[in-house]
Parts: structure tokens; sequence; C-alpha cells
């Protein structure tokens, strides 16, 4: 049961087989169909969602009714609004499975137990927090001062495989450009780098 | 000579779409024992089982993706396929045509139900098989061979048994149309009601029929019914099938390439590595750019 999460958590925290196994009372693991929201925005966000597979998107609506996506989660990601879970306050997030998913539900109290039982596992969340602010630097700096083509070229690096599994849209709101300077970057690159040879 | 007899006679599971103008059912690689390994050099076997589309003014197919290790092979028995590519070419596949696209380095292509095909609606009936590329082609340049209906070199059978085309490959002989890198029969065998037909290839060869029209019996025994697959074993050589009804069936033998297989999506290569940078080739417009 809950084997990648198992795989994921050993590999990277350190936390043994044994303490592990302690911890299945605090996880669910659910098949959830695309399209199932599993956060809605002005509810409190009582879990978080570890995709074993499939694709989850974080995401926010406007008043004028258009969608920002904040955060992909593909397979071996982590995505829930963290600071909802830990106040204990309502969201400004939507949480969307954009595919088929299997996903691993896991709550504050999962985090709070692995904590006691486990001091690899507390340094291991600490630099999970320390890496989650860092992440969320970069997207503000990103945000803020690059080009379309430099916030494209991060974004294939983080994600290397979403552009054939996501539409050209929700790439676009993710790196907060239009549809079409998104076709006019992917245009350019191809400019650059394609030599038809035949 | 030894009978090639037949390993399972498999009936096409639920289809699925692709993109929306492709009804499938896959055999090759999903269906039980058919996965990539097994039928080296064939990776992906789709059938579009004969069905009707509506009339409508916005084509259905699948929009711009990606392909690079291997070889697509579109055979169009009922409707009209047109396609676009990242390097300007584009084409129709009509009925009774197929197309053998190389991808090879890679290629962005769209494929779509013709446009006067769409207006009418229409029964629409395919295959698309993907071949794979041995090592040293994976990352040739690529390439078409337009294998129009007309081009495709047809054996009368004697005694009014029917034809075959050979795609590719060989019979009796006559040589196919379409070149291939490694040795691939690829026939579309046509047999009137009673009619009767006689291969031969290496054990080795892996062997397999779809039938696309019509019911045929193998080796006088087990009966193969409309859009059924046929795997053949690897002990023997020789097998003959017989149509009980007028009968269409595609045959396909290959010799298997036996290199290491990394397949991911729309990319088949030989490593993980070699994946991950057709992944950055990709993003970073190595492929070309195409407009949906």
């Amino acid at each position: 049961m809950f084997l990648s999460f198992k795989t994921y958590l050993v590999e990277r925290s350190g936390i043994s087989d044994l303490e592990f196994q302690s911890l299945h009372p605090y996880l669910k693991e659910k098949e959830i169909p695309k399209g199932t929201i599993l956060l809605q925005k002005r509810a409190v966000c009582t879990h978080s969602f570890f995709v074993e597979s499939g694709l989850l998107r974080s995401y926010s609506i406007d008043q004028s009714g258009k969608e920002h996506v904040i955060q992909f989660a593909p397979e071996g990601w982590i995505i829930t609004d963290r600071s909802s879970v830990f106040f204990n306050e309502p969201s400004d997030y939507y949480i969307e499975a954009i595919e088929p998913s299997t996903v691993i539900y896991f709550s504050n109290d999962f985090i709070r137990k692995a904590s006691e039982i486990s001091a690899a596992f507390r340094n291991y969340n600490e630099r999970l927090l320390q890496n989650h602010i860092r992440q969320l630097q970069h997207r503000i700096q990103f945000l803020l001062e690059a080009t379309a083509e430099e916030r494209y070229l991060d974004f294939i690096s983080i994600y290397p495989d979403l552009l054939l599994r996501v539409p050209q849209w929700m790439i676009a709101s993710y790196l907060g450009i239009t549809p079409e300077s998104l076709s006019r970057v992917r245009k350019e690159l191809a400019k650059r780098h394609f030599s038809p040879r035949n | 000579m030894k009978t090639k007899t037949v390993e399972r006679v498999y009936a096409p599971i639920t289809p699925h779409f692709v993109g929306d103008g492709f009804r499938v059912h896959n055999f090759i690689p999903s269906a039980y024992q058919l996965d990539m390994q097994r039928m080296d050099p064939f990776i992906m076997l789709d059938y579009n089982s004969k069905h009707y589309f509506s009339a409508t003014d916005s084509p259905r197919g699948v929009g711009v993706h990606p392909h690079r290790g291997f070889e697509t092979v579109t055979i169009a028995y009922k409707g009209k396929i047109a396609h676009h590519d990242s390097a300007g070419n584009n084409g129709v596949i009509g009925e009774g045509d197929v197309q053998w696209m190389t991808a090879a380095s890679g290629i962005l292509h769209k494929e779509y139900h013709e446009r006067e095909f769409s207006k009418n609606g229409g029964e629409f009936q395919m295959v698309q098989l993907w071949v794979n590329l041995p090592a040293a082609y994976k990352m040739s340049a690529p390439k078409y061979q337009e294998v129009t209906n007309n081009t495709i070199k047809k054996v009368e059978l004697p005694d009014n048994n029917g034809s075959i085309e050979i795609i590719s490959g060989e019979y009796d002989g006559n040589k196919g149309t379409a070149q291939t890198f490694t040795p691939i029969h690829l026939h579309n065998v046509k047999l009137n009601k009673g009619g009767k037909a006689a291969f031969n290839f290496p054990a080795h060869y892996n062997t397999a029929m779809l039938v696309v029209e019509g019911e045929v019996s193998v080796n006088d025994g087990e009966i193969v019914k409309t859009d059924h697959f046929v795997l053949m074993d690897n002990k023997g050589e020789h097998f003959e099938i017989k149509a009980t009804t007028n009968a269409i069936v595609l045959l396909l033998s290959g010799e298997p390439i036996n290199e290491p297989i990394a397949a991911h999506g729309p990319f088949v290569m030989n490593s993980k590595e070699e994946l991950i940078q057709a992944f950055e080739d990709f993003n970073t417009g190595k492929f070309g750019y195409l407009e949906d």
C-alpha cells in the first residue's frame, strides 16, 4: 500500500519502513477521475496531496472569471494550500485533477505524527518548507521580471513532459502570458533550433 | 517445413478516442502478451473499426504532436485523412492508400479527417501501426512514402481465390512497394468467399493478422471474426488462411530488432537518456513548429 509515496518518503526523508508503516492510519489513497475538485475556494484545505499517477493543478479564478494556474503536480509531486492547512483558514485556490489520477491524501496529523516519531522526517519537512519558499520566491521574481521566453524555458526545466499533457492556454496561464505569446515563443525557438532535413 | 499455428485470438477491446477523430481499439502494446518486446518490431497497433462519423464543418482529428524513433504506418480502409507536418509537408491519405511516415529524428504533425469527408460524414475505418527503427536509424532524417493504392503491388491469386496487396516485403517472389529499414512483410490479403492463401515466414519473425472485413479460418481450424486480431506462434513457418466469407486481412510479419526499448508517449528510443533528450528537443523547438 502507498508504495510510491513510501518509496518517495523513505528515499528522501530517511524515515524507516517500520516508521512509515505506523503512519498508515493517517493516509488515504484515492483514484479520482479527471475533473475532480480536491479543494474549493473559501474551504479550509485539510489535506496535502501526493500524486502517485496522473496530474493535478492548483489555480485561482479572478473577478472576471479568468483562471490563473499556480502550480502543476505530476507524478511524484505534492500539492496543497500549505498556509490554509497550517493556519486553518479558507483557501484562495482550487485544486483539480486534470488527468485521471491516483492520489495519497495526508493531513496535518500525518506530518505531526511523522515529526514526532522520526527526527529524519522532521529535518526533511523543514527542508521541504524551505524549498517551497525558495520556489515561491523564484516564481515571484520570474513573474515580475522574466521575459516570456525565459519563463517558458524555466517551465520546461521544471516540467519536462507537461507540454504534451496540458493544453497551451493552461501553460500560458501558469506563465502569466497570453496563449498568443506562448505560441510566439515556441515559434521563435523552433526558428532558431529546427533544421528540416527532408 | 513446420506449420505456424495460432497462439491466441484477440477480440477488440473497448475503443477509446485519440483526439476526437479516431475511435480505436488498441491491440499492440496493451493487450495481453502483445507488448512491444513480444511484437518487436511492431510497437503499436490502433484499429479504428468501421465507425460512422456524422457530418461536421470542423474536421475531427488529433492536434499537433511529435514522434521520434520509429515509423507510423497509416492504412485507410474507409474515409480519408489529411495530414500536415512541421517540415511543411501535407497530403491526404485516401481509401486504400497507405502512408509510411519515417518520424526518425523527429517530426511534429497533425492528422484530421479530410475536409470534404468531414462535411459529408461517413464510414471511417483505418489502422495505425508503429514500426520501430533500429538504433542506427532512430536519428536519421524524417521521410514519407505516400503509398497510394494505384502504386501498391498487387498479386492475383489463382482460381479466383482473391488477391494480395503487398504494401511492403514480399509475397511469392513479388516485391512490395514501401521500403523498410528491417525486413517487414505488410500485406492486405483480399479473399473471395472460400478463397485461400498460403504464407511462409521465418519462425522467429513476429507474425499477426487483423481481420478488417469478413471472417477467415487459419490452418483449417481456428475461426477469426471481423475486427479480431490473431497472433501466430514463433515455432513454425508455414500457414494458410481461408475465407469463410469475402474477407480482408491485414497481415504483418517482421524480423525482431532485438534492441532495448525505452518508450514514453510519442517517443520510442533505446534508453532513458535518449527519452529525456527527446522531451528536451521537443520542448525547445528542435522538432519545428506547427500551428494547431
